[in-house]
């Protein structure tokens, strides 16, 4: 008895009726759509990909831009050995130490 | 209409929607009007309504397309029937002025219906007792019986697992065969 009703039940779930939409009501959507206009919201990820594309290099330059950012960080973490070059705090001991020459 | 839109699958055209494509958002529109007309429809019963619903949904899609994210990987359509149904849940939110509970007398307290209780009369005590169920309850059973949606489909469109949609699934045919005795 209550499975007859589960599948009574069923059966009426799966056939409930609707009024059909209006055949135009695509194209309806579509027209009102051509008169709006977008919104660009760029999301972050977006807009990093297209700067990606935007900087498009080829390989070599890559591996160039590469080397020379690896060499730049290098050369700044790396103390200078040579205790008679001057230290960029002391300007005015070099400029006394030619004074002496002259 | 453009040779070829209709080979492209819904991402590649929401793609191009991204990109402002007026002839990919047509494509989409006329491919999929109508199941999203039928499952607002459900929610709503009214042409008019529904038809402004589904219409409003798409414009929104359109305005701003970058609503649909597809690094998600999310199936679009999945995603729409959540759009469509939070969409007509709304719309049903603004327009409740009567409580369907009250209005609807539960089997019990009914005359039993005779033969002469014609099909449409049964058709619209169903969707009158639907429309009495809590939200969660009335939108599972409006996405699992809509044909074309898998019970899994539907279970992602509510955000749920699909044990939590058998058991909301569950709970409101029980309702519903209590509010229906009579008919069924």
């Amino acid at each position: 008895m209550n499975d007859n009703r589960d599948v009574r039940l069923e059966r009426m779930l799966r056939s409930r009726q609707e009024e059909a939409a209006s055949p135009d009501l695509a194209e309806r959507i579509i027209l009102r759509a051509r008169k709006i206009p977008q919104r660009q919201s760029i999301s972050l990820w977006r807009f990093l990909r297209d700067l990606c594309v935007e900087f498009h290099l080829p390989k070599p330059a890559y591996v160039l831009a590469g080397a020379l950012a690896l060499g730049m960080v290098v050369g700044l973490s790396t103390p200078s050995e040579d205790p008679s070059a001057p230290s960029g705090n002391d300007a005015q001991g070099v400029f006394a130490a030619d004074e002496d020459l002259l | 209409m453009a040779t070829g839109w209709p080979d492209r699958d819904d991402h590649e055209l929401l793609e191009l929607i991204q990109k402002g494509s007026h002839e990919a958002f047509a494509e989409l529109v006329r491919r999929h009007t109508n199941r999203f007309y039928r499952i607002a429809y459900r929610f709503v019963q009214n042409k008019e309504n529904a038809e402004d619903i589904v219409q409003d949904a798409f414009l929104k899609l359109w305005e701003d397309p970058a609503r649909w994210r597809g690094e998600l990987r999310n199936k679009f359509t999945t995603w729409f029937y959540r759009v469509v149904t939070n969409l007509s849940l709304d719309w049903l939110k603004r327009q409740r002025t009567v409580e369907l509970d009250e209005e609807l007398p539960l089997a019990d307290e009914r005359p039993t219906a005779d033969e002469s209780m014609t099909q449409a009369e049964t058709y619209k005590h169903l969707e009158k007792a639907i429309a009495a169920l809590p939200d969660r309850q009335r939108t599972a059973l409006n996405l699992c019986f809509d044909e074309g949606l898998t019970n899994q489909e539907a279970a992602e469109a509510m955000g749920l697992n699909l044990k939590a949609l058998q058991s909301l699934i569950m709970r409101a045919k029980t309702t519903l065969k209590k509010r229906m005795r009579s008919y069924l």
